[in-house]
């Protein structure tokens, strides 16, 4: 209804007038406005059934699509009972073992009629034939699914870590996924280029563009090599390649980024890969605006971030986006409650239905200011793209460390301009005196309190799956899952007959395991330093020099990720922020078990521990650390501290085991936390 | 939020640190590495009272483990390479233990290091049948730390094969020849410019090579041109040199190296690391005292050899070095 009346505003009085060149030409020759982006909520948690209720009560609403969250045991192919899964199951998704989960996630949800995204990379075949199971034991036609599988394993081991095999084995799987697709699922995007998260791991947009570009020509280059499409086909999946993207503040810059991504892909699918059809060489692209400058404190004024965000990616006609997730203003305090998506939901109604943005065409056109800045953002990033083809493309610039080390000096530049006050932050370290959010002040502190009561029916259900199903036919379809991997057939039919016979995500990503190995990429930090020096770095060094005289050697930190975690932005910044300062440090990268970051800080003689945990298990992991310790007999030789997003009432519950100092992202100053970690060294009994 | 701090570590003799290290406790073992680290008085003292019960005990069981040394340019491959051969090794014998020491450089400005070797090396943590340590080389030249000749001491009367990881040094000084049996200098892939280079001088080191990497096409090059530029340096052992060809990502000749190690370790009549202390020792006084503590340890101390015999272990005889050469500069 709102919809309509806006339609007759614009299309209303001067019924014979032609349009004018402010107004946007229907097909009818008349002047129209635009239908607005999607608008979409990200979400998932506890277990299947809590998740699927949320789900229904979502789609009476009126939503259309789901966009579902898996948790990081699911994401990173482990059973919900496996040890290192254990601290995780449903903690910031929903937890899916095997087809079971699937009929409860889905239940009385009609799959047929749902766009469906799923955020799944390391285990994306294996999801993607739980549902194709699913639609098979529904009867289901295939033709009617619709979806996506996000499925980019590069900005996996870039960024977001939920990676399992090496590159190679990584880009098969892909490979296969968008060959059965094509023709099998026509509505499916098997896969969707990512830059989103390079921007939150610190990516410059030169870097956003030139990353996720290459990117897209190391898979379709792939596609054309395997040679299983036609020339047709080919350019149907070019047409599929779809771009996951982000916005930030600055977002004048950012609209030049968008509209340069769109002329670069143009240019590429044309000239690299001799697309015809126009439909195929248009930039599609969804957005989730910026987190990474959201703020602990001041919380509310990330609202106003949140919104001066999302005009990069709306305000130009030609360069807008086609789905829109806006994070919430509790973005750096924990997981939204309903309310507060609610209130980025209303964020986006008022922007699309309220204004007249969609009312004209392309504002920039023409603009001399623009045109300039777009084309050397797209110079810059050509050469980088040539850069990377140089080295063997994306794969070649993942084995060699390329590519990390170029975003963790991205992120280390990043930081440092915000502690000297080049960049400013508002609240964080200008204007920082302000009266107390009422934001925070409810019960809960503004928090989203996890129901984990949860968990014992997803273990539960687990147990029910291995005892009721046929072993024979499970043993069976590993096996041929197996073979295939070895003989390089497609490895989607015997993954959807794994799902059939209630094969587990566990066991499906173990029997890839052993064929294709694990891969641990590249940290990046090597080489890093940070752009900070005076006297406060100065200083710390020389108290770190005249440690090395009362501990008898130079402090050793081991700078620690545990579980299944994949933030890795704090872990980084802090090992490059220690050794600046002078200390011995030792970072292993992320996804360890506590066990084994116990054992590097035991054999390294390191005196200090430092876990970063930003996924919500910090209290289970801390225990396993300090239990490690302890069993090692090193308890009373090595001290720990945590970092990340950690409530303020865990504080007290991290204290009481033994935890001596704990950071979260208002602890912005690296030099401060320094000097407390020097200062905790320093004490000596 | 600080908690009050807790003492550092339960108190133990040096007899009793010694008796836990050698049944391979990893945290003990560290502690018996740190000691061998510590340039302090009192930490050194400690130190050589723990070798000497480390040294009876190895006497006692007839024990004497292999160093073998492993150099090569920056990201040859050689961390990489390691976790597999260890691996490998361990589980071809059953008996075998292994120490890994790794050197990594440290930052000229801050002093500090990040410890990246240990990145790369994936060990199974139910046992301790590997022990791994990284070491920065703080200022030192030539790959290795200052202090690696004694930790290595230590350890080799406790693990019976020692491997020591070098810094990525291209040029020809490679102190890693005085500390091992064997010597193994891993290249990638090469440029014409580096093979020219890997001739100026560190040719001569090695006992045996490793082209690791070849699963890059360029590798076959690269052993061909080794091969050939072996022929022109080595002309006397040019034939007896082996190149390994391996690759750490696909698994490509581990075993083969893993066997060669093994047959390094099974060898008979190994050195006593102990019997290295000489060159370490007179490394330490040029380093510490320069021409003239060089001049005083030949001159009035009869050269590093005699005097070390003289002294309970290599700290306490830095000690009296310090001491003698004091008294002879001020007396
Ligand atoms: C950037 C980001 C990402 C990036 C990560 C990129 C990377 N390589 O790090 C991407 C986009 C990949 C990502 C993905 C996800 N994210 Co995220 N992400 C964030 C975000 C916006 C910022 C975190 C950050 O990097 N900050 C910058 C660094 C420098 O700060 P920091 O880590 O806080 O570290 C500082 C201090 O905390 C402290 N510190 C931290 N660690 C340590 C350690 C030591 C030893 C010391 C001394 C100090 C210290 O010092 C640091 C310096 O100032 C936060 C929200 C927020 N604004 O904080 C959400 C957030 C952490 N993400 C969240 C979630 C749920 C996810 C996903 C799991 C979503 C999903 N279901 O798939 C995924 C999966 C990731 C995975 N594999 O684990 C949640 C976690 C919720 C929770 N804990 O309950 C958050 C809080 C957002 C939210 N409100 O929902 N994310
Ligand atoms: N393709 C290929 N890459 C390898 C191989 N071995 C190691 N690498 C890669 O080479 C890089 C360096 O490996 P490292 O094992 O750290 O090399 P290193 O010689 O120990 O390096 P430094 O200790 O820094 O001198 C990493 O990115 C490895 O993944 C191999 O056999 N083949
Ligand atoms: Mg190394």
């Amino acid at each position: 209804m709102q919809q309509s009346t806006l339609d007759e505003a614009v299309v209303g009085k001067p019924e014979e007038k032609a349009p004018q060149p402010h107004q946007i030409v229907g097909a009818d020759g008349k002047a129209t406005r635009d239908k607005p982006w999607i608008i979409r909520t990200y979400a998932g948690h506890s277990s299947a059934k809590a998740s699927n209720e949320l789900y229904r009560s979502n789609l009476s609403r009126g939503q259309t699509g789901l966009s579902i969250a898996f948790d990081l045991a699911t994401q990173c192919g482990y059973d919900s009972d496996d040890s290192i899964a254990r601290p995780e199951v449903g903690k910031v998704g929903v937890p899916i073992n095997s087809l079971d989960d699937f009929h409860v996630l889905f239940d009385q949800i009609p799959i047929e009629e749902m766009n469906t995204s799923m955020t799944i990379n390391g285990t994306a075949m294996w999801l993607l034939s739980l549902y194709v199971a699913l639609a098979r034991e529904r009867g289901v036609d295939l033709k009617k699914l619709a979806g996506t599988t996000q499925n980019d394993l590069i900005k996996e081991y870039l960024a977001r870590g939920t990676y399992i095999f090496p590159p190679d084995a990584s880009l098969r799987i892909i490979a296969e996924m968008y060959e059965f697709c094509l023709e099998e699922i026509p509505n499916w995007n098997a896969s969707n280029i990512c830059s989103y998260h390079l921007q939150e791991a610190g990516a410059t947009p030169v870097q956003e563009l030139s990353f996720a570009l290459a990117n897209a020509i190391g898979l379709l280059d792939l596609l054309k090599k395997r040679g299983k499409f036609t020339t047709r086909q080919f350019e149907k999946a070019v047409g599929r390649i779809s771009f996951f993207v982000n916005a930030g503040m600055r977002f004048v810059e950012e609209m030049c980024k968008m509209r340069a991504f769109a002329e670069l892909w143009t240019e590429i699918t044309r000239e690299r890969y001799g697309v015809t059809d126009e439909r195929y060489t248009r930039f599609r692209y969804g957005v989730q605006v910026n987190s990474l400058g959201l703020t602990e404190v001041q919380p509310e004024n990330n609202a106003w971030r949140i919104l001066i965000e999302a005009l990069g990616v709306t305000l130009s006609r030609d360069a807008r986006c086609r789905a829109l997730q806006l994070p919430a203003w509790n973005e750096a305090l924990s997981l939204p409650r309903p309310w507060d998506q609610q209130w980025s939901l209303r964020l986006q109604q008022i922007f699309a239905y309220e204004t007249d943005l969609l009312e004209y065409p392309d504002l920039f056109t023409g603009s001399a200011v623009i045109e300039s800045k777009v084309n050397a953002l797209k110079t810059q990033a050509k050469e980088e793209i040539d850069r990377i083809l140089g080295m063997g493309g994306v794969v070649g610039a993942i084995e060699n460390g390329y590519m990390k080390s170029a975003l963790v000096r991205s992120m280390s530049e990043r930081v440092s301009r915000i502690n000297n006050g080049e960049q400013v932050v508002v609240g964080l370290n200008k204007w920082t005196d302000g009266i107390p959010s009422p934001l925070v002040g409810g019960d809960d502190g503004g928090l989203f309190i996890l129901d984990d009561s949860a968990t014992s029916d997803t273990l539960d259900n687990l147990e029910k799956v291995r005892r009721n199903r046929d072993p024979e036919r499970v043993k069976a379809a590993i096996a041929a899952l197996k073979d295939a991997a070895h003989s390089g057939d497609s490895m989607m039919e015997p993954s959807i007959e794994c799902a059939l016979a209630r094969v587990t995500t566990g066991e499906w990503a173990h029997a890839l395991r052993q064929v294709f190995g694990e891969y641990r990429p590249s940290t990046g930090v090597d080489g890093q330093r940070l752009g900070l020096t005076g006297n406060r770095v100065d200083a710390l060094r020389a108290r770190i020099d005249a440690l090395v005289d009362t501990l008898g050697h130079r402090p050793r930190i081991v700078v620690g990720k545990p579980g299944l975690d994949g933030h890795s932005n704090g872990a980084e910044v802090i090992a490059v922020s220690a050794r600046h300062v002078g200390f011995d440090v030792i970072y292993s990268g992320i996804r360890l078990s506590a066990e084994e970051i116990v054992r590097s800080a035991v054999e390294e003689g390191a005196d200090l521990i430092g876990a970063s945990v930003l996924s919500g298990s910090h209290v289970e992991l801390a225990a396993q650390i300090m239990g490690g310790l302890k069993a090692e007999g090193a308890d009373q030789a090595i001290k720990v501290v945590v970092g990340g997003i950690i409530p303020i009432p865990d504080i007290a519950k991290l204290q009481a085991l033994g935890v001596m100092k704990v950071f979260t992202p208002s602890d912005y100053d690296l030099l401060d936390i320094m000097e407390s970690v020097v200062g905790l060294l320093e004490e000596q009994p | 939020m600080t908690r009050h701090l807790l003492p550092r570590s339960p108190a133990v003799t040096p007899a009793e640190l010694a008796e836990q290290a050698l049944t391979r406790a990893r945290h003990p073992v560290a502690r018996l590495v740190s000691l061998a680290e510590d340039g302090r008085s009192g930490a050194s003292a400690i130190y050589d009272e723990a070798m000497a019960v480390l040294e009876a005990d190895a006497e006692r069981r007839n024990h004497t483990a292999r160093v073998i040394g492993v150099t090569g340019s920056p990201g040859s491959g050689k961390s990489s390479l390691l976790s597999r051969v260890a691996n490998a090794m361990v589980a071809a014998d059953p008996d075998l233990t292994v120490a890994v020491v790794a050197v990594d450089p440290s930052s000229p400005s801050s002093g500090g290091a990040l410890l990246g070797d240990r990145t790369r090396m994936v060990v199974d943590t139910a046992q301790n049948r590997i022990y791994f340590r990284s070491q920065a080389s703080a200022t030192a030249l030539g790959g290795l730390a200052p202090t690696t000749f004694q930790v290595c001491r230590a350890l080799s009367l406790i693990f019976k094969c020692v491997i020591v990881e070098t810094v990525g040094v291209g040029q020809s000084e490679a102190d890693v020849r005085h500390l091992a049996d064997r010597v193994f200098l891993v290249v990638a892939p090469l440029s014409g410019d580096e093979i020219q280079y890997l001739k100026a001088g560190i040719i001569e080191v090695p006992d045996a090579f490793v082209v690791n990497k070849s699963d890059e096409p360029a590798a076959t090059r690269t052993y061909h041109q080794l091969r050939g530029s072996l022929w022109l340096a080595r002309p006397s052992d040019a034939h007896d040199i082996p190149i390994y060809r391996t690759s750490a990502k696909t698994g490509r000749g581990i075993d083969e190296l893993a066997r060669d190690f093994l047959t390094i370790v099974t060898a008979e009549n190994a050195t006593p690391v102990r019997e290295r202390a000489p060159h370490f020792f007179t490394a330490w006084v040029r380093d510490e005292w320069g021409r003239v503590g060089a001049r005083h340890l030949a001159e009035q101390l009869g050269g590093a050899r005699a005097f070390l015999a003289t002294q309970n272990g290599f700290a306490s005889a830095r000690r009296s070095f310090d001491a003698s050469i004091r008294a002879a500069l001020h007396g």
